[in-house]
């Protein structure tokens, strides 16, 4: 009887997963109307920065132990706010590229998977970033770098400012400007 | 009128299965079938199966073992072809985009590996409900198939709305279908087998399970034969965002990306 309440609660977890998905996607509006607006500025001079290694060796230099740990720990988590944000706006921008997906314009279209693409790789990314940083939190002495995140970052930014030309020639780059 | 062989039973079991067979034949007439040539063989193939289950179920001819031996066959070829139907759907929803097929397959893989594993461990656990293996072991079947597939669909869920892809209209509407039936079937095959219920309050199980098969069946057809809503024109709210700051930020990422 344990086994049977086991499966008719994972039963029922599971149709609540499966259902919330349903309403979630019936509520979404088609289209890429204020998606744009979800999209939130991030300094990736900044961000550069803050996971330079060399940086990292000199505060490991300069400070003592103790002290440096603190700090690492610090810059992780301004690390990991910078990289959810980038997770974040590839979500938009994967929005926004499937809506434009649709387009007739070929070039918009393909444009838009490239788009779509790199945003993936982005979240793909992302994560795997966070999961790194989280795990560098436990064991602040250890080197970590997210590099492979900042240049997919400018790689997106590049795609989406193609598809923003295409899409609207007179005002180009405003999604990717926002990046 | 919730007792095996009633006019609501004959309606659950037979109903459901005309209609998907009616639908494949639509399917077939728009050409969807080669858009989804695994659910075409899922819905002829499931629809026949059980109509053949319902009709030995009431030719008095047909003895418990051959129907139960029945019963077994159509347990297995309907599992194998749902499986294949879940690898169709997930190839349309991730083979798009090279950037998250690989690892949708390890992630797909991996859970499926785990779900075989804690499928087979319920197995070993479920307590023998009846005399007669052929009738116990194809209540233990239904819940290792259903334990797998429910997971499966959920991951396909989870996976698909965590880097937020949109699905194909059929591909959603299979997907929820197929979800919403492995879920409460998985539920009542989990109480059929380790529930310690009598015969009386087991066959009360089959109308949750047919019930939600019909539900299932029509949800199927509104998604593969009712078109989408087209999509407002574009308005001004498609329009970028207020120009603040966007030169400065321009030739910043202009700047990045040429270096």
């Amino acid at each position: 009887m344990n086994l049977a309440i086991v499966l008719v609660v994972a039963a029922v977890l599971a149709l609540a997963t499966v259902l919330s998905v349903a309403v979630t996607r019936s509520l979404q509006v088609p289209g890429s109307a204020g998606l744009t607006g979800s999209i939130r500025p991030i300094d990736v001079e900044a961000f550069r920065n803050l996971i330079n290694p060399a940086e990292d060796a000199y505060l490991r230099r300069r400070l003592p132990p103790a002290q440096f740990r603190m700090v690492r720990r610090q810059r992780l988590h301004a690390m990991a706010a910078y990289v959810q944000v980038a997770a974040s706006n590839a979500s938009v921008l994967v929005r926004a590229g499937q809506a434009a997906l649709a387009s007739g314009d070929p070039r918009v279209a393909e444009a838009a998977h490239a788009m779509v693409n790199d945003a993936l790789l982005l979240r793909r990314n992302a994560t795997i970033a966070i999961a790194r940083i989280y795990l560098a939190l436990a064991w602040p002495n250890s080197s970590f770098a997210a590099v492979r995140v900042v240049d997919r970052y400018e790689q997106l930014s590049g795609a989406a400012m193609l598809l923003g030309r295409l899409q609207n020639p007179a005002a180009p780059v405003r999604l990717a400007a926002l990046l | 009128m919730l007792q095996a062989h009633s006019l609501l039973w004959h309606y659950l079991f037979v109903a459901p299965n005309v209609l998907l067979l009616v639908l494949a034949v639509l399917m077939w007439k728009r050409n969807l079938h080669r858009e989804f040539p695994v659910f075409l063989v899922f819905a002829v193939a499931t629809a026949i199966e059980q109509l053949t289950i319902y009709a030995a179920d009431v030719i008095p001819s047909v003895g418990a073992t051959t129907w139960w031996k029945l019963f077994w066959g159509g347990l297995l070829l309907e599992a194998l072809v749902k499986f294949a139907l879940i690898g169709e759907i997930f190839g349309r929803v991730f083979g798009l985009y090279s950037s998250v097929a690989k690892l949708g397959k390890v992630v797909i893989s991996g859970v499926g590996v785990a779900l075989v594993f804690l499928a087979a461990t319920a197995a070993a656990y479920t307590p023998k409900n009846n005399t007669h293996w052929i009738v116990s072991g194809a209540h233990v079947l239904e819940q290792t198939i259903y334990m797998i597939e429910c997971g499966l669909i959920v991951s396909l869920f989870v996976f698909a709305a965590y880097f937020r892809l949109r699905w194909g209209r059929a591909a959603f509407g299979i997907t929820l279908g197929l979800g919403i039936s492995a879920c409460v079937h998985l539920a009542t095959w989990a109480l059929a087998a380790n529930g310690g219920l009598s015969s009386r309050y087991r066959s009360y199980l089959d109308f949750p399970i047919m019930a939600t098969y019909h539900v299932c069946v029509l949800i199927w057809f509104y998604y593969l034969l009712v078109p989408a809503r087209k999509p407002k024109a574009p308005t001004r709210k498609d329009t970028p965002p207020p120009e603040h700051n966007l030169e400065v930020w321009n030739q910043e990422l202009e700047r990045l990306l040429h270096q």
